[in-house]
């Protein structure tokens, strides 16, 4: 009777409000509205606006120039992710499997995940020069630490019957970490990966702000620099877009290919 | 002919723990053994020793006349705790044991098939363990030990965690696979039907540390089917296991209410 009741309750309320994609929209254009007044009530004429915004938006989007700086972010951030989840993945495996690898490095790892990427980017450019290396090596270091560290949580996690099967089937060591250790440990890399991602766009904005190198960080701090905010509000959108197209292409992954990890 | 199967005074100590002692046991090409004792007492651990995967502290255990270091070839478990990997289809699952015995494609696809077929399986080569029941996820495990025809099959309490039912079409299905392909069984229990139906043995561990108490001969005619379940010789031996494993913990219970 009560449940009975309570699906009545939710079906009602299904059908009596606004349904969310309504809300979202709605929510949107409140957004945008208060954005677009409050910036032409007190803003002078430069400050990013949503019509503004509107009005550059393609011809950035179609100018090679923006083109050219946009893939050279991306590229980074794509290579220095790849360079991450190899050298990554193959640390954190063995830091959770072999007590050794665990005990030498675990403080290393947990303290440089913890360091502020902005804090050593002094010594980067020191290091690598005012190029392109020093966006990717800043990639590398801002990503490399937290798929380690959940590479090295999924490895310890491996259910102990899992390793069990394999030693009484006579696996060697190299099959047991293709066919158990790492599928085991994937959706932990998974994890691993969509936050080094956030933290692989941020490396690469910072890096190219200090070093000033071409790219979308580059792009907005000249743009802003020249009055053109809605030029550079164009570049910020790429950097969202991408950011929220990486968590989306993840989470398709995952429910594509891996329909299994959702059940314990 | 030589045992394939030969423990002479096995013991394990878990620092200072000893599980048991003294264990001696040998077991045919063509013989069927079952292990019961009451839970605690290393039934478990002595199956994985002779598996390989444990190393014992005190005795020896040879199979086909070699001394046991690590798992080998030609011996295939069973688990309790069926084992599957959740990342792997029931045929992926199926296809391990032959894939890491170095089984060509060809080989592969057609054994990992016929075994699939003898479980009853066919038809969910596909799916993933979390999709089919216990019975049918114990029914992989089962195929996927079968599959490399091993000369010595242990099983884990291998219908422990499934439902009754199940348990009893399954205990029925291994005894006709069995007659099919006699092998050197050994197996672990908690169920002495079970014990009695399937077993030429039974093995009662006892004590603490646990050592063999009394080894049953069950003599009931192969092949082993539904009948043998009217069986007077069925009915007295189960009685007399049930009895001796019984005895303790009926002692112990008596203690407590009284």
């Amino acid at each position: 009777m009560t449940t009975a009741l309570a699906s009545l309750a939710v079906a009602q309320d299904r059908q009596g409000g606004p349904s969310p994609l309504a809300l979202k929209a709605g929510a949107g254009i409140v957004l945008f509205a208060l954005w677009e007044i409050t910036v032409r009530a007190l803003a002078p004429e430069y400050v990013a606006r949503p019509s503004g915004i509107a009005k550059v938006f393609f011809s950035v989007l179609t100018d090679a120039g923006f083109l050219e700086v946009a893939a050279a972010t991306l590229r980074a951030v794509v290579q220095g992710l790849a360079i991450s989840v190899v050298a990554g993945t193959a640390v954190g495996l063995m830091m959770g499997r072999v007590s050794v690898v665990e005990h030498g490095l675990r403080y290393y790892v947990n303290s440089l995940f913890a360091t502020p990427m902005v804090a050593i980017l002094p010594l980067v450019t020191l290091w690598f020069g005012y190029s392109a290396d020093t966006r990717l090596a800043v990639v590398v270091f801002a990503s490399f630490f937290s798929l380690a560290i959940n590479a090295a949580d999924g490895a310890r996690s491996v259910p102990p019957e899992f390793l069990e099967v394999a030693r009484s089937f006579r696996a060697r060591p190299l099959s047991t970490i293709f066919d158990v250790l790492l599928p085991s440990s994937l959706p932990y890399l998974l994890a691993g990966l969509r936050l080094a991602a956030g933290r692989a766009l941020v490396g690469a904005v910072v890096a190219e702000f200090f070093v000033s190198i071409p790219g979308l960080g580059y792009y907005i701090l000249y743009n802003s620099r020249a009055f053109k905010h809605n030029e550079a509000f164009v570049a910020v959108i790429v950097l969202v877009a991408a950011g929220v197209g990486f968590e989306a292409s993840i989470k398709w992954l995952m429910r594509r290919y891996m329909p299994w990890s959702r059940r314990g | 002919m030589k045992p394939r199967i030969e423990v002479r005074g096995a013991g394990i100590r878990f620092g200072a723990l000893q599980v048991f002692r003294g264990i001696d046991l040998e077991v045919g090409e063509r013989e069927v053994v079952a292990i019961v004792g009451p839970s605690g007492c290393g039934k478990t651990t002595l199956l994985r020793c002779i598996n390989g995967l444990i190393p014992l502290t005190e005795g020896e255990i040879t199979i086909e006349g070699e001394p046991l270091a690590a798992p080998r070839e030609g011996v295939a478990m069973v688990f309790q705790h069926f084992g599957l990997f959740p990342w792997k289809t029931v045929f992926q699952n199926v296809a391990y044991g032959l894939r890491l015995a170095g089984a060509s494609r060809a080989e592969i696809a057609d054994k990992a098939q016929k075994f699939i077929d003898v479980v009853g399986l066919t038809g969910f080569e596909n799916y993933y363990p979390y999709q089919i029941s216990g019975g049918m996820q114990q029914r992989c495990g089962l195929a996927r030990a079968l599959s490399v025809a091993p000369r010595v099959l242990l099983m884990d309490e291998p219908f422990g965690a499934v439902d009754a039912q199940t348990r009893e079409i399954l205990q029925f299905e291994l005894l006709s696979i069995w007659e099919t392909r006699p092998t050197s069984m050994v197996f672990v229990t908690h169920a002495i039907d079970e014990a009695v139906l399937m077993g030429d043995r039974v093995l009662v561990l006892k004590g603490s540390p646990s050592a063999v108490h009394e080894v049953v001969d069950v003599q009931l005619p192969r092949p082993r089917n539904r009948a043998t379940l009217l069986h007077p010789r069925f009915a007295e031996l189960r009685e007399h296991v049930w009895q001796t494993l019984m005895a303790d913990a009926r002692k112990a219970e008596f203690k407590v209410t009284q």
